[in-house]
């Protein structure tokens, strides 16, 4: 059937128009073959626009139709369904990018530029002339959710799909739940404190009866994909019996001979090889830290609760799609960074915190009492080169917030701010407000010489050139110098790996779109929130939690997903099975079959993206990719290559 | 779209067509719901609809906003009202709210117009045009702006002077000046506000002079010159409609400021600054433009390496606060300011001057309420009474916030917020069934 093309070229208000002559292009293609009608419009994406689309294909029995506009990236799914509310399948729209790879690629040649993007609607134009309806692939979703990271952003997101009525699987990598804010105390806005968010959390968690948690446990493999992962979880043993009695196992506690530094207190503690996090800890039992286990026994002989024969165990879980929430690490300085592990004083933001937290009446540093402590802001965070050059958000509301308690709980304390400029945005003003307000003291360091920790007569002091004071030098002595650590990524973060998660420039996991896609990663059905995904405060946590959740939901929820037509399609005569394509395969989508009489190759449908790794390694050119066939590809070329 | 009334009963009801309230009732819809969007202005979209590109990945936020605008603007499960506003909201049970909804007139049947512009060219009155913020006119009869959804005219009564030209020239007979203001009783079962923020007036500080000297103006009037729809189709000053070449911006106008009564911080107008410099530096390559700041606030991500590469671009950023603005002949403007590097009072001469005015409440969602009352926050945002674990939490069960309703914020997190909002209302509607 001859094709009739509706084609379309976009001024983008001016993003294209401005260097491409938009008319021109028009023109140019506007008697190539099978072109029937032929419109410029400022913006093809709009309402209007959309309308007249519909109206042409219908009124024109179009049978294909291009837009020439931005990146197929944001609107080839937009065009997509214009083509089907207009009762075109739609296969049979092509998509020509002049703006991402013509207009803003040139805007020093418009001549030039103009003369490319005709060369793209032709082989645009040429693609749709052998386009052809395709129909979607259905596959089943498994109705259930695995969320990995039970901090408060993998809680929320549990609580939200628990009570859209999804059973989930809340997998925890530690022992006991509540991420990093469990080890916080009083909170900016409301003053509740880190144990008191995750216990509320976990006590509405515990209610219901669709949320599986899995604690010391870690996803080891994944096969599968969206709609159908099969994750294999490693569960390790607390080596303490489910639903023991509390009976001996304090004494247990207290009798382990095993000292290790407390990471739930960031090294500033020791704790036992048996341990607990906190009093109010969930689940609520003790566990046994294997690594550092002597096996004296001595645990074993006074409590009848221990149990070394707990074995660890592989659970199967089959989900529709898998939520992230994973976290962040603080940032740890290296060896010198201002002082750190060099001179005796200085401790890091969350020590800091933790410090407060475990002090009572006196703040005290290795049995001395602060008085003067010195905070140094940006510490691994807008880091000129090689480093972390994002800001990390949170931590100058959190050490402003951290200071003002210190001062109130402990009031013999003086703050000195060593900052680059205070970042309270938004309502977290007020905290910087009532800071200055009651007589904190704020030194702002020029960008080329950030302050200078070092120790004299065996005091510890902190100089800076001060910005407020216009450059005089200021010196501070200094009883606790405290590092504003930023957050950085997951140290271990392999679980990215295992769904082949992208990530960013900052090397925390990736949206899509900022704003269109705010919670959507490249791999379907993998929805990623809270810091795993870049630096957040609680409430940015949760609000991202919650989109992420409403995004699973919406995979899951009617039981079946349709995914892409357009797989890589296997030739049986030709192929011979050499194994080449599944070695090329990014996505594990290729596997052997036998035919009867001979092995040739697989495609998994559901699996297969469609990226076309697979077909130039084949030897025998039994590999073809449905829609972008050797065919159109050559089409293509043809027209690009035509004067 | 519906205009029409088909249906008094839905299942949420959205107050604000914004980007936080389409974001929500798409997601309402998406999952099956039926959503009532009550939009006051004549087309949807907010104020984004109407920015030049936003940061920090430069998108155009036309190519954003408008296929989202037309997803929500075709969603069979939502429907629209342009031009209305919420009466009152009464709750009279969990899952049970009744709302009362004033359509005012538009003068035109929507589902006629076929938005041709002849009756715009008739309309014999000009009045400023508040979708380009007062840098150019527009007719008593016209078409809002060239993305407007609904895309159909309307007649602005106040400023009509009943001539009927319009009448006369439309080819559709889509004017109708027999309208009335209509007032709906509806059913809902839960409310999701996304009422949005009001712009600080720079009329509250005298010394910029804004008003007075002409070539003092707001952020939204660069954003529009900026934007693909611009008024100029360049970058202008309003005085003399020179092409400037020595720009200077003033952050924190009416933010951080207890003067004004609004001592926080507005989250946005560092970023919108540096990104509006960023596109002039492309739009006039050689003008030179100045950023006068308190502390450059570039928290989000991806927003620290957008402030570099302003600094990299040429920007020259400069701390320390305006303190007074004055005019001379030229219509060029003197800047006092003491320069906190240095330590001294300075003064820089400037040919435009834009005024990087701040983010305040709406509070006319507080007003909406009578059974309950809908607490405000000390900064008269609409309050968070568990900000932490539930963000988009209202003093009303079932009446849920998303976006700037509750404090400043930018595009992606308003997003991630109405996101919140419409799980919560999700939650909240399937725990009734």
């Amino acid at each position: 059937m001859k094709k009739k093309i509706g084609v379309y070229v976009c001024h983008c208000g001016g993003n294209i128009s401005d260097y491409v002559d938009v008319e021109k292009v028009r023109q140019a293609i506007e008697d190539e073959g099978g072109v029937m009608l032929s419109k410029a419009t400022m913006f093809a994406c709009s309402d209007s626009n959309q309308k007249d689309m519909v109206d042409d294909i219908k009124n024109n029995d179009l049978n294909g139709v291009v837009v020439a506009s931005c990146s197929p990236k944001l609107h080839l799914t937009t065009f997509g369904k214009v083509s089907e509310r207009a009762g075109l399948n739609k296969y049979n729209y092509v998509h020509a990018n002049i703006r991402e790879q013509v207009s803003w690629a040139h805007s020093d040649d418009k001549a030039g530029a103009t003369e490319k993007a005709i060369h793209i609607v032709r082989a645009a134009i040429a693609k749709a002339r052998l386009a052809e309806s395709l129909e979607p692939n259905k596959i089943v979703a498994q109705k259930s959710v695995a969320i990995i990271g039970s901090g408060v952003a993998g809680m929320k997101a549990a609580i939200a799909l628990s009570k859209m009525d999804c059973p989930v699987f809340l997998i925890e990598r530690e022992h006991f739940i509540g991420g990093r804010v469990s080890q916080w105390g009083a909170m900016f806005t409301t003053n509740e404190t880190g144990k008191e968010v995750v216990t509320r959390l976990y006590n509405d968690l515990a209610m219901r009866p669709n949320v599986t948690l899995f604690t010391g446990a870690e996803v080891v493999s994944n096969a599968g994909s969206i709609g159908d992962f099969k994750l294999k979880v490693k569960i390790t043993p607390r080596y303490i019996k489910a639903n023991c009695n509390v009976g001996n196992l304090q004494q247990a506690i207290d009798a382990c001979p095993v000292e290790v530094p407390d990471d739930f207190n960031f090294n500033i503690t020791s704790r036992k090889a048996i341990y607990h996090n906190f009093p109010s800890e969930y689940p609520q039992s003790p566990v046994i830290d294997i690594k550092n286990c002597t096996r004296c026994g001595k645990c074993e002989a006074i409590c009848e609760n221990i149990d070394f024969s707990q074995k660890e165990e592989i659970l199967d879980i089959n989900v529709g799609s898998v939520l992230m929430a994973t976290g962040f690490d603080p940032y740890t300085p290296g060896e010198g960074e201002f002082g750190y592990n060099e001179i005796d004083n200085v401790v890091t933001l969350p020590q800091f915190k933790r410090m407060i937290e475990l002090s009572d009446k006196k703040l005290l540093f290795k049995g001395k009492e602060v008085k003067n402590i010195a905070y140094i802001y940006c510490v691994g965070s807008r880091q000129e080169e090689g480093g972390n050059t994002y800001c990390s958000r949170f931590c100058c509301t959190s050490t402003i917030h951290a200071s003002l308690l210190a001062k109130e709980k402990f009031p013999k304390v003086h703050n000195f701010h060593f900052n680059r400029g205070i970042r309270t945005y938004g309502k977290q003003e007020v905290l910087y407000r009532n800071s200055l307000e009651q007589g904190d003291i704020y030194l702002q360091a020029y960008e080329d010489a950030l302050p200078v920790v070092y120790r004299e007569n065996d005091k510890t002091k902190v100089k800076i050139n001060d910005i407020l004071t216009h450059g005089k030098e200021m010196e501070v002595e200094a009883d606790l110098v405290v590092l504003v650590t930023g957050m950085v990524p997951r140290a271990e973060n392999s679980v990215g790996s295992l769904f082949k998660l992208p990530k960013g420039r900052d090397k925390f996991f990736n949206e899509i779109h900022m704003k269109l896609r705010p919670v959507e990663t490249f791999i379907d059905g993998v929805t990623i929130s809270g810091a795993c995904q870049g630096p957040k405060n609680i409430m940015e946590s949760v609000n991202s939690a919650l989109s992420a959740a409403t995004k699973s939901f919406s995979y899951v929820s009617k039981g079946e997903l349709e995914t892409e037509p357009i797989v890589a399609g296997v030739d049986a005569e030709k192929c011979t099975w050499c194994n080449a394509c599944s070695e090329a395969c990014p996505f594990d989508a290729i596997s052997l079959t036998e035919t009867g009489t001979k092995s040739i190759a697989l495609i998994n449908n559901s699996v297969c993206k469609g990226c076309g790794m697979c077909l130039p390694v084949c030897p025998t050119d039994a590999l073809d990719l449905i829609a972008y066939s050797n065919n159109e590809i050559e089409s293509m070329i043809d027209a690009l290559a035509h004067d | 779209m519906s205009e029409q009334l088909k249906n008094t009963s839905f299942d949420a009801l959205v107050v604000g067509g914004g980007i936080a309230g389409g974001e929500a009732a798409l997601n309402l819809a998406n999952n099956g719901f039926t959503v009532l969007l009550i939009e006051k202005e004549l087309s949807i979209g907010g104020k984004m609809i109407l920015l030049s590109k936003v940061f920090p990945t430069l998108d155009c936020a036309a190519c954003i906003t408008t296929p989202k605008v037309s997803e929500i603007s075709r969603h069979p499960n939502i429907t629209i009202y342009t031009s209305s506003e919420v009466g009152e909201i009464n709750k009279i049970a969990e899952n049970n709210f009744e709302a009362t909804i004033i359509k005012k007139p538009r003068y035109v049947v929507v589902e006629d117009c076929t938005a041709c512009q002849l009756c715009e060219q008739a309309c014999p009155v000009s009045v400023p045009d508040q979708f380009q913020y007062n840098l150019v006119g527009r007719k008593a009869a016209f078409i809002p702006f060239s993305i407007a959804s609904p895309k159909a005219a309307a007649i602005d009564i106040d400023n009509c002077i009943l001539c009927g030209a319009c009448e006369k020239v439309c080819p559709t007979n889509c004017i109708d000046f027999t309208q009335q203001t209509e007032e709906i009783q509806i059913n809902i079962k839960t409310v999701v506000l996304a009422t949005g923020f009001k712009l600080f007036d720079p009329l509250l500080i005298p010394r910029y002079g804004f008003g007075l000297y002409k070539n003092v103006v707001t952020s939204m009037q660069m954003e529009r010159e900026l934007a693909p729809t611009r008024p100029f189709n360049t970058v202008l000053r309003p005085g003399d409609g020179k092409v400037p070449d020595k720009i200077a911006y003033v952050l924190c106008t009416g933010s951080r400021d207890a003067t004004v009564g609004n001592p926080i911080c507005s989250q946005i107008c560092c970023m919108y600054s540096i990104k509006q410099s960023q596109l002039l530096m492309g739009a006039l390559p050689m003008a030179d433009v100045t950023i006068y700041y308190i502390n450059i606030r570039s928290f989000g991500k991806g927003f620290e390496e957008f402030y570099q590469q302003a600094k990299g671009m040429g920007v020259n950023f400069v701390k320390g606060k305006i303190g007074k603005i004055s005019e001379k002949e030229n219509g060029n403007l003197i800047l006092r300011y003491e320069d906190i590097n240095e330590g001294i009072v300075k003064e820089a001469e400037h040919d435009m001057v834009i005024l990087s005015v701040g983010v305040l409440p709406n509070q006319d969602a507080a007003k909406l309420f009578h059974t309950d009352e809908l607490k405000l926050g000390p900064h008269k945002f609409i309050d968070q009474v568990d900000s932490l674990i539930s963000p988009a939490k209202t003093s009303i069960e079932g009446v849920f916030v998303a976006g700037t309703a509750t404090g400043p914020m930018d595009i992606p997190d308003s997003i991630l917020s109405a996101g919140a909002a419409s799980s919560e209302a999700i939650s909240y509607l399937i725990q009734d069934k």
